[in-house]
This record gives structure tokens, C-alpha cells and sequence, in this order.
């Protein structure tokens, strides 16, 4: 893995952003620009009665949904969510309107002018109080085997209910968006993942033809999945003011009004019933997954989806039924975030693997295993695992890098060892991939060529990586292949930037086309080749009953935490993760072991320190001051490594990579807090508040 | 509005003070939050800044006898690099905040802030520490504790710059911080606590116990203290549980979004049973 693809080459983003040239949407200016504030809804549920405006200067203009030329309504999964709130609000921050100007401060000093009168009602905020008022956008279900049967003959049941909590996305830059109008175009400049989303919402808010949009995609500081639907709703918001006032419209959100009304991961409530056979397998699993949605639906049905898809994890349980339901609350919507409902599911699946075991006393990796996946089985939707499945040369190989039976055996008090095993579904679920049909285009000009796709790198490397495909592809150097400003005025519909699905997906149409132009390369000085995904035809997928193949392939992996948790206080270090991953085939080392330390980090602060909690509607933690994501502190060392697995239809064999190692650290931190504490772990975030509260009730 | 004065001398900035309604400005790391606006913004203040950290009178450090003075504007970094700075002192320090904010604030600032969740107060408070507060006309001495009068309270007058801090040297042979916060680094605390005694042959000769964030104000009691001083260490275990009543009446604290009040409180307790039993013991001779 040292050399050929997985070789690390420099990153070729890494200068212009370590020098402070990368030019984000906040260090632009246009001319005669114009700033928006947004007045948001102080209250979870109301009628909205009177809204009075101080007098407006001149220059100064309230943007609200009677400006909205087309649909009011931000076009997604669900396209439920108003572009500007009509006579009912149904979250705290939900938008109002804008109001803009020229200059930030006098557009404070009127927004403190505004008169809001409601007329409040009685909000729905938490998953028990929305499941007893039955308010649910989508309920889901499906079955394999016969689950009656299995629970009928089982010889024991086991019951348990899994809690987690939201997540704040926090991408180092804020979102931010801008608009202007230039020889009837409208151009929207920002920071997003999905440029092509952002044109299919403004289509219909806008009411234009496509030729008169282009979404320019500036450079973007993280995103995590808070910049894939989230940019829609106020690229239409500043699109409509910028029609209205008819200059240039800028919005920057400070990092509190961000963490306020943006999206955040879905907090879940998981009840499982698993029913056992005579030789303590897990035969039969029943699984129950609610989330909270917030006060619109969005693209939750598809969060859901993934949730119910991940729900057995790594293990091959024959008899299944397997229910979701999204509930809609009175809270600020919850949208997608890396692992997209996976990391709540494989949270549940691995705890109660986990405490099974310890109750049979069995050693929890052993057991685990011995209800693995293997090349051939059946998966939960009924599809069939077609790739070699690794999972044993991972587990032997975690288990050197760790000591583990050493360390389970030399055990100290208060500290702990945990392991989880895992997997996550490659690109789109289900039909996804075959209704986007992503198209990409590499074209060359003498010597150098360039891509075209609307993939965009965020922070994850995707510039490097498809860059570095195209160039291997072609034995051409790095420098000589270009990525395309992603412009949708000038690159194709290669898809969202999301599901972990850019290398694998993208790269591997690039990959194509390259091998393509390689063949054709003494042709002519310039020659444009295009392809378009073509979904496998071995892949089969019903949407009405959830069979079949909800993903083409999977990438897998293994985590062992080793925690320390303080007698005294209850705080918990994590003091070493050791993973190994199987991806196929690394296509960059360096890039591939960030996207595995940031995720892994990412996935401690969701298990152990993130809290964050609805208050009557309220997020009681809504700046950096009282939210805390790890710093280098709270990061342990880690220690990681990679089976090789060449995907035969992946780019030099590769996978997916950008969300599994979310999806492993958080249950693996709660085995290992579980084993310091020798009791149950049945919720995230492991707060020393809820476990000092826990053990006074033993 | 943003207006503000930036004075050549101290005299100059004491006729501000006596002339007109000013906010003394320091490193302003607490001020400039409180008053945000956004970005690109300029925060709104409703009175006039003094800024107060160049004046060079006020950024003296130095001991006159056993005791070490601290002007108004020395910052928190100039007290970590200084060699006087207690070694106990600066374990707090080093906890608080991030160091470019350190670089900016001053123990002045975190004094007038009267925060509960003030860093440095259980230390001032448990040093017997005094603030010295000039006007035109005026100098006055004033412990640290009842400078402080009520969260976000003090007893300085409108005409009145805190121009220096006092902290009284005393010898420990025990010392234990514990800031305990929502994360490892950069962090507010949610509870704090500091004990710092001198024993003598198994003998407690002084004793002090101070925690922060887990009541309105600093919670130090020398009633508390008093029933330890003198005692055998060996005698600590016979009367803990007496001690924890005496501070559990003390100890009030809130919910809030960082913790919650039962957690503050029990861990308090246990963090004072550490001290008085896992600490202390060790220096049974």
C-alpha cells in the first residue's frame, strides 16, 4: 500500500488554504452589495398575528414570502420546509424574513425595531411526547425470514432501548451564501456540498429556466453534511432578495445563529428485541427506530432509510422485522450528518451484541463474531453480500494491534477496553444512485486535461483524490489535471457530494472516462469524454418493500477503545483507538487517514462529550461555550491500519471511506466505558452528569 | 455605541473615572463577548471605555516582603512567565482558557467579572488576596471576598479603578486543583476545587478549602476551616462526615447548560473527601 494509488501525494488544497489565499464566500465583495439578517420565530409552535416593521431607511428592505416569485417551499426529500414562514411557525429560529441593507450594523439596530405578535400554542418536542401525540412523518417497515417463528421457538429474549443524542455539525466555516443577478443569470456563490440541489430549489422558488441559473461553489470549510440541504433554503432566501432589491445579496451566519437554526443529527430512541436459540445465537431481531425529525421532514425519510438498512450491523440474523419512524417536533430540523442515521443504528446493534454477550458470559468479540457476515449472506433487505468479507483478518489483526485478551485480563478499576465491529452501505441507498445517474467529463487540451464534475471538496480531499485517479489513470502528473471551478453553469450533474460516494461513484466514472482518453490519446489535441453512471444490472431494488440490494457494496471495519473513567468525577479519557478498515483500496493514505482520525474524534465527541438537549423547543447548548467538540485534549492517540480488498468496480479498487470511521468509534468508547464501569451502556453522550446520576441509582 | 479613551497615565484615567461614567477595559475577553453583536459588527457598549492596559502603572509585578503585587494590567500570561508566580497559581492559570486569550486577559479582569466560574477567584479567596481600588481622591484595601458582593456584583465605585491586586504569601506542603470542565482544554468549569494545607508532624497547622461554580459566590469557609486546624491528620476520617454537612449547606448550586446542580454538588463533595482523605493521609509522617 505504500506505493500506486495508495501512495500519499501532497494535497493539492493544502497551500492555498494553509497560506490564507483559499478565498471563502465571507472574503468576497461584489459591488453595491447588500447584507442580509434574518428575523427568525421566537416561539417552538405559534400563529404568527402581527408583524410590525420599524421604518425603513432608504436603501434598507424587509424580504419575505410575498416577494417569493415561485414556490415557497425549499425543494428536497419532502419539500415541506417554507422559504420564509407563512401564518404558522413551527421552531424557535425557523425564518421569518430578511431584512437588507448595506451595512450590518444598521441592519442590527432594526432587527432589535421589529414587533412580533403570536399567538402560541402548545408544542411537541421529544420523541416520547410525539410518539404518545402519534405525529409522524414517516413510518417504515420490513421483514426477512419469519420473525414469529424465531421468537416463538426462541429459547431466551432479550429487550433493551437505545438512546442518542443530537449533533452540531461544526464545520470550521459557517454557512454562508450570496446571490446577484448579472445579464438576467442569477448566480448563487457558496459554501455547499450538492450545487445541483441548490438549482433544483431555486428552479421552483425562482420560477426560471435553468439556463438562468448558475450555482457557483465557493471554497468550503467543512460541511459534515450540514452544507447538503441546508444551502438550498437560504440560496432561495438571498436569490429572492437579490431579485427584490435588485443588487448583490451576501449572508453570513455568525456561528451561534448557525447552531441555532441549521440541521443537526437526528436524535434517536431504539427499542430491540432479540430472540435466541438454544445455543445463545441471535436468530430473530426485532428493531424499532424512532427519530426526531424537528418541525419539517426534509430529506429525514432517506436518514431513516439508512437507519433501517444498518440495523443488524455486521451480523447475519435470518428472521427480522424492522420498523422506523420519523416524528415530527417542535425543534429545529434535524438533517443529514455523517453516517446519515447509520451511526444510531450500528450504536444499537453493537450495545446489544455487546450486552448479550457479557450476559451469557461470553467474550463480546468472539461472540460478535460468530454472527458475522460472510461473502454470500444474505443481508438484512434481503440482498446478497457479494464481496469477500474480511471481517476475520480484521478482528486478528486489531486484536494484535491491541493486546486485546492481554489487556482484557491485566484489567485495572475504572479503566476498560471495548470493541465494535462495523460496516457502511457504499454511495446512495437504494434506488439513489440509479435516479441521480451522475455524469462526469474529463476533457483534454494538448498535454493537460480536466474534470468536470459538481463533486466539491470540502475539507475531505475530494480534489486530491479525483485529481489523482484521473492522473494515475493516465500515467500523467498531478499538475496536469485540472478541477473545474464546480460551476453548474459549467460542470455536469455528477451527483450531491454526500453518502461517501465521491471516490467511489465519481471516481470511478472519472476513471473510465480517463482509461477512454488513454486509448485515444494520440487522436487529437482535444477530445471531451463523457459517461454517465449505469446502475450494475446483478443490483436489484424494490422501494416498495425495502428487498433486495440497498447498496452496492460495503466497506467494513473494526475499533478497540481503551478508556480511563476518573473514580471521582466520572470524566471519562479516552486513552487509545486502535481501527483497521477495509475500503477496498486507499486511494491516497495520507487523505484516507485524516478522513479516519477526524471521523473517529468526531464520533468520541458524539459518544462522550457533545450533549446537547431540547429545552420547550428550546437547544439549551447553542454556542461554542456550552457545546463542546474534542479538542486536541480529548483526541486520543490512534492507531490505524487497512486491509486490502480491490473492489472490481471501484476506481483502483476503492470504496467508501468519508463516513465509516464515524460510525465505528462511538460504540466501541461506550463498550470500553461499559467495561470500566462494569455495568449496561444504553445511551450517547456518556456525560459525567448522566453517569454519576446512573450509578447512584445501583 | 463605541466610544473610548485611551489614557497616557494613571492620573489621567482616575480624572476619567471621577469625570465621567466609564467601563475600565483591560484585555476585554469578557466585555467584547458580552457585548457582541456579529460579525463585522462592532459591539454596543452603553458607556464610555477607559482602556486601562497600557498604562504602565499598572503593569507592575513585584513581592514587597512576602507578599506579591500584581498591577491591574499584567496579563495572565506575564503571571505565568514570572518566576514569583506561585507553582499552585500557575496550574490554575494554565487551565484557563486558551493562550491567545491569556495573552489578552488579566486577573483584574477575571476579579471584576465577579463570575462565579471565575478561575482564579477560589485561589484569591483561599490566599486572603485584597484589591486595591483608587479614585482621584482615594485608595482603598478590600479582601477579594467581599469585593465581591454577588455574581456580577462588586463593591467598586463609579469613580474607582482597581489599580492592583494583593496576594499574601503562605506555605503548603498539600496542594490539589481539580477544574473540571466539559472537555480537557478550553473550557469553562463547571466545578472547582482547591485545597492547599501546611501539616507539621502529622499536625494540621493550616488549612483552606475552596471551591468554585458551585455557589452564587466562591464557596470558603474558615468556620470549616477552624475544626481542622490543629487536628491530627490520623483524626480527619472521625469528623469527614460533619465536615461534608457543614460544606454541603454551603454548596448551592444550579442547572445550567453546562452541568447539572446534583452533579456539582456531589462531585464537590467528593472532590473535598479526596482532598481531606486521599491528599491529606499522605502526610501521616
Amino acid at each position: 500500500m505504500k506505493t500506486g494509488i495508495s501512495k500519499a501525494v501532497e494535497r493539492t488544497d493544502a497551500r492555498k488554504k494553509i497560506r490564507g489565499e483559499a478565498e471563502y464566500i465571507a472574503d468576497r465583495h461584489f459591488e453595491e452589495q447588500l447584507y442580509a439578517k434574518t428575523i427568525r420565530s421566537s416561539k417552538a409552535k405559534a400563529r404568527i398575528l402581527e408583524i410590525r416593521l420599524p421604518e425603513m431607511p432608504a436603501d434598507y428592505f424587509a424580504v419575505g414570502r410575498n416577494d417569493v416569485p415561485g414556490l415557497n417551499r425549499m425543494r428536497t426529500v419532502v419539500s415541506d420546509h417554507p422559504i420564509f414562514a407563512e401564518e404558522q411557525v413551527e421552531y424557535i429560529g425557523q425564518p421569518l424574513f430578511l431584512l437588507v441593507g448595506p451595512d450590518r450594523e444598521k441592519l442590527c439596530d432594526l432587527a432589535d425595531m421589529v414587533n412580533i405578535r403570536y399567538e402560541e400554542e402548545a408544542g411537541v418536542f421529544t420523541l416520547e411526547e410525539a410518539e404518545k401525540q402519534d405525529t409522524v412523518f414517516t413510518d417504515y417497515q420490513y421483514r426477512k425470514g419469519d420473525p414469529a417463528a424465531a421468537f416463538r421457538d426462541a429459547a431466551q429474549i432479550i429487550e433493551e432501548e437505545f438512546r442518542t443524542g443530537y449533533q452540531e455539525h461544526a464545520y470550521l466555516e459557517p454557512q454562508g451564501i450570496a446571490a446577484e443577478y448579472r445579464n438576467g443569470i442569477l448566480y448563487v456563490y457558496g459554501s455547499m456540498q450538492c450545487p445541483y440541489y441548490v438549482r433544483n430549489a431555486l428552479l421552483e422558488t425562482m420560477a426560471i429556466p435553468d439556463k438562468q441559473i448558475r450555482i457557483i461553489q465557493t471554497v468550503t470549510g467543512g460541511a459534515f453534511g450540514g452544507k447538503e440541504e441546508f444551502p438550498s433554503l437560504t440560496a432561495c432566501q438571498v436569490a429572492v432578495a437579490a431579485k427584490k432589491t435588485e443588487k448583490p445579496v451576501m449572508m453570513i451566519y455568525d456561528r451561534d445563529e448557525d447552531i441555532r437554526c441549521s440541521t443537526k443529527r437526528h436524535p434517536s430512541l431504539i427499542r430491540c428485541r432479540a430472540a435466541l436459540d438454544k445455543n445463545n445465537a441471535v436468530t430473530g431481531l426485532e428493531m424499532d427506530v424512532l427519530l426526531n425529525a424537528g418541525a419539517y421532514n426534509g430529506l429525514s425519510p432517506v436518514v431513516l432509510q439508512r437507519a433501517l438498512f444498518s440495523a443488524t450491523g455486521v451480523y447475519d440474523i435470518p428472521h427480522l422485522r424492522v420498523r422506523g419512524r420519523n416524528y415530527r417536533t417542535n425543534m429545529t430540523p434535524s438533517g443529514a450528518f455523517r453516517g446519515f442515521g447509520a451511526p444510531q443504528s450500528i450504536f444499537a446493534i453493537e450495545m446489544l451484541m455487546l450486552q448479550i454477550a457479557v450476559r451469557l458470559g461470553e467474550d463480546p468479540l468472539e461472540y460478535k463474531m460468530r454472527h458475522a457476515l460472510k461473502q454470500g449472506s444474505q443481508t438484512c433487505t434481503g440482498g446478497k453480500v457479494r464481496e469477500e468479507v474480511k471481517l476475520p483478518e480484521i478482528v486478528g489483526k486489531i486484536r494484535k494491534m491491541s493486546a486485546y485478551v492481554k489487556k482484557q485480563k491485566n484489567k485495572k478499576p475504572f479503566s476498560g477496553i471495548g470493541a465494535s465491529l462495523f460496516l457502511h452501505g457504499c454511495g446512495f441507498t437504494g434506488r439513489g444512485e440509479s435516479d441521480i445517474r451522475g455524469k462526469v467529463i474529463l476533457s483534454k487540451d494538448k498535454d493537460s486535461v480536466t474534470l468536470r464534475v459538481s463533486s466539491v471538496e470540502m475539507g475531505q480531499g475530494a480534489e486530491t483524490v479525483l485529481r489523482k485517479i484521473v492522473a494515475q489513470s493516465l500515467d500523467i502528473p498531478i499538475e496536469k489535471v485540472n478541477y473545474a471551478q464546480v460551476d453548474t453553469g459549467a460542470v455536469p450533474d455528477s451527483g450531491p457530494t454526500v453518502a461517501s460516494r465521491t471516490t467511489m461513484i465519481v471516481g470511478g466514472l472519472l476513471q473510465e472516462c480517463a482509461k477512454e482518453m488513454k486509448a485515444r490519446w494520440r487522436e487529437c489535441d482535444r477530445l471531451e469524454i463523457e459517461k454517465v453512471y449505469q446502475h450494475p444490472s446483478w443490483l436489484h431494488w424494490d422501494d416498495s418493500t425495502f428487498q433486495g440490494d440497498a447498496y452496492p457494496v460495503y466497506s467494513w471495519g473494526a475499533n478497540i477503545a481503551e478508556v480511563e473513567v476518573d473514580p471521582i468525577s466520572y470524566e471519562i479519557s479516552v486513552k487509545k483507538i486502535y481501527a483497521v478498515y477495509d475500503v477496498g483500496v486507499p486511494v491516497d493514505l495520507r487523505t484516507l487517514d485524516g478522513q479516519m482520525q477526524g471521523g473517529i474524534a468526531q464520533g468520541i465527541g458524539w459518544a462522550t462529550i457533545e450533549l446537547m438537549e431540547g429545552e420547550a423547543g428550546r437547544l439549551k447548548q447553542s454556542n461554542l461555550t456550552d457545546y463542546k467538540v474534542p479538542t486536541s485534549m480529548d483526541t486520543p492517540e490512534m492507531e490505524i491500519a487497512y486491509v486490502n480488498n480491490p473492489y472490481p468496480y471501484g476506481p483502483f479498487g476503492a470504496k467508501c471511506a468519508g463516513e465509516l470511521p464515524f460510525v465505528g468509534s462511538p460504540p466501541a468508547v461506550a463498550a470500553a466505558v461499559s467495561d470500566a464501569l462494569g455495568r449496561k451502556i444504553n445511551y450517547i453522550p456518556l456525560t459525567p452528569e448522566s453517569l454519576m446520576e446512573s450509578d447512584n441509582e445501583d | 455605541m463605541l466610544d473610548g479613551y485611551l489614557p497616557a497615565k494613571l492620573s489621567e484615567a482616575l480624572d476619567m473615572m471621577a469625570e465621567c461614567d466609564c467601563i475600565p477595559f483591560a484585555g476585554g475577553t469578557d466585555l467584547m463577548v458580552q457585548h457582541a453583536r456579529g460579525s463585522g459588527v462592532r459591539p454596543c457598549f452603553d458607556k464610555t471605555l477607559l482602556f486601562v492596559s497600557a498604562l504602565k502603572e499598572l503593569k507592575t509585578f513585584d513581592l514587597m516582603g512576602k507578599t506579591l503585587r500584581i498591577g491591574a494590567a499584567v496579563t495572565l500570561s506575564e503571571l505565568l512567565e514570572n518566576a514569583a508566580t506561585p507553582q499552585i497559581f500557575k496550574e490554575i492559570l494554565r487551565q484557563m482558557a486558551a493562550a491567545p486569550t491569556r495573552h489578552m486577559a488579566t486577573l483584574a479582569g477575571n476579579i471584576c467579572n465577579a463570575s462565579p466560574a471565575g478561575d482564579t477567584l477560589p485561589y484569591l479567596y483561599a490566599m486572603d488576596a485584597e484589591v486595591i481600588l483608587q479614585s482621584r481622591n482615594e485608595t482603598r484595601v478590600l479582601p477579594v471576598a467581599d469585593f465581591i458582593t454577588a455574581p456580577k456584583r462588586t463593591q467598586r465605585k463609579n469613580d474607582e479603578l482597581l489599580t492592583g491586586i494583593r496576594i499574601p504569601a503562605a506555605e503548603f506542603n498539600v496542594e490539589s486543583y481539580r477544574k473540571l470542565g466539559q472537555r480537557k482544554g478550553m473550557s469553562l468549569t463547571k466545578a472547582s476545587f482547591l485545597g492547599l494545607a501546611s501539616t507539621a508532624n502529622g499536625r494540621i497547622e493550616d488549612i483552606r478549602i475552596a471551591l468554585g461554580s458551585v455557589a452564587p459566590h466562591i464557596v470558603r469557609s474558615r468556620k470549616i476551616e477552624s475544626k481542622l486546624t490543629g487536628k491530627n491528620i490520623k483524626d480527619i476520617p472521625g469528623i469527614l462526615q460533619e465536615l461534608q454537612k457543614d460544606y454541603s449547606a454551603l454548596i448551592r448550586p444550579i442547572d445550567d447548560a453546562r452541568s447539572t446542580a446534583a452533579y456539582r454538588k456531589q462531585v464537590s463533595l467528593r472532590l473535598i473527601r479526596d482532598f481531606l482523605i486521599n491528599c491529606m493521609l499522605k502526610k501521616i509522617p
